[in-house]
């Protein structure tokens, strides 16, 4: 199980996804996007899942980051639409 | 997930610090610094508008926005974006000021006004909360502006490239603007003093994503109260360092560059928080993302420029009580409020979700 943190072009592309992940029976939650992933202050959705399921992101999705925990949380890109 | 965001909370703190500098500095009382003031000021200088005392180029929105703009180019987060319904911004940002203006002061200096002790700022942080929340339950059920598309460079800089050509305007050839005489418009702290404050202040705006609004709609949104914490070291610091100024002074009546028109102080920072959602940040923000290279912040920037003109030349804005007069928003102003507090609900519900969508 890893964590995830998809980014979006507009608040609704998140809500869509994280109605999308929750009816895949993922545990998301909204929240603003981490300062370390962006300088713009968009809504983010960060889930637990045993793999990204960007197929569930719809098209406004931004990226995926893959969380490395740690006492500083890392984030890797493994998902970007640009 | 509660923890504290040092950098939002040290923003905050030398935003405050700032704040109480220039006022000291030469700022009006209680606007050390005032995004909607200043962009009226500056509006005034450039003959937008003909209100004498509200005249001269003030060099923290330039800093503000060059700060921004530097700190962005050095950390590699300068990025042109833009394309998301910026004629609709423009409008909002142009309300956004007009009830700004019928407040006298924006987000940023409401807070200020409260850390002076002005009990006038708190009945419009409760119209201003009341805004956001309203905005909130739009964003809860899908509102969007739809998203924006990267954009050509030269987009991205347009704000930052005015703001320079102002500053390099108006130290070699003052004549051309006008400056006031009298009023707010003739206090002001020695100009590169606050060019300098500002550049810093605008750099660490842009490090924190420093936002009025935004940390009341995360926390009514998320949970989420980081933000919060920049509103709150405002605060406290002017606070501060007002009660060791002694520029402290608790009550409605007596306040500089206030007045106590409860209703429309309410109303119109309602206007301001509703409008700010929407547009996704508090007018300081929108300064900040228009230096990092946001284009539909900068058609905002311009649209409160307008909706400044607009709420001289149409005598829209908040008239400040005097010694012999309790000011207020004048009639005019009144009705602008509810045509922008129309206006919004309209932008809000014609830009929901298609129930297709949604």
């Amino acid at each position: 199980m890893n964590d995830y943190i998809a980014t979006f072009h507009t608040h609704l592309a998140a809500i869509m996804a994280h109605r999308a992940l929750s009816a895949l029976n993922i545990s998301a939650r909204m929240m603003p996007v981490p300062r370390a992933l962006s300088s713009s202050c968009g809504t983010c959705v960060r889930y637990s899942a045993e793999d990204a399921n960007t197929q569930a992101m719809g098209e406004d999705c931004e990226s995926v980051f893959m969380v490395h925990p740690g006492k500083k949380e890392e984030y890797e890109l493994i998902y970007s639409q640009e | 997930m509660k923890k504290v965001n040092w950098i939002v909370v040290i923003a905050g703190a030398l935003v405050g610090l700032a704040a109480v500098l220039l006022t000291a500095l030469g700022n009006p009382a209680n606007m050390g610094f005032c995004i909607a003031c200043f962009l009226r000021d500056i509006a005034g200088a450039c003959s937008l508008h003909g209100a004498a005392k509200v005249q001269y180029v003030r060099p923290e929105i330039i800093g503000l926005v060059l700060g921004s703009f530097i700190m962005a180019l050095v950390k590699g987060e300068f990025r042109a974006k833009g394309g998301s319904s910026p004629a609709t911004r423009f409008v909002l940002g142009a309300f956004v000021m007009i009830g700004a203006l019928a407040f006298l002061g924006c987000p940023l200096r409401m807070v200020i006004r409260l850390g002076g002790g002005d009990l006038n700022a708190l009945v419009a942080l409760i119209g201003f909360t009341i805004g956001i929340f309203i905005g909130v339950q739009f964003m809860k059920r899908g509102f969007s502006l739809r998203r924006n598309y990267t954009l050509g460079v030269t987009e991205g800089t347009i704000l930052p490239v005015l703001m320079l050509g102002l500053l390099i305007l108006v130290v070699a050839v003052p004549s051309l603007f006008k400056f006031s005489e009298a009023g707010p418009g003739s206090k002001f702290a020695p100009f590169f003093a606050a060019l300098g404050i500002a550049l810093v202040v605008g750099a660490l705006a842009q490090r924190s994503r420093l936002c009025m609004v935004g940390g009341i709609r995360d926390g009514m949104m998320f949970g989420d109260f980081k933000l919060l914490y920049g509103f709150v070291a405002i605060f406290a610091v002017v606070l501060v360092g007002n009660l060791i100024t002694g520029h402290f002074n608790l009550g409605f009546a007596g306040q500089p560059v206030a007045h106590s028109d409860h209703v429309w102080n309410l109303l119109g920072m309602l206007l301001v928080g509703w409008g700010s959602v929407l547009l996704g940040g508090c007018p300081l923000r929108q300064l900040i993302l228009a230096g990092e290279g946001n284009s539909d912040s900068t058609v905002t920037v311009f649209g409160m420029i307008a909706g400044a003109a607009f709420a001289h030349n149409f005598g829209l804005a908040g008239v400040a009580a005097s010694a012999d007069a309790a000011g207020g928003v004048p009639t005019a102003g009144r009705i602008a409020v509810v045509i922008g507090i129309v206006f919004v609900l309209a932008v809000s519900l014609l830009n929901m979700p298609k129930k297709a969508d949604a």
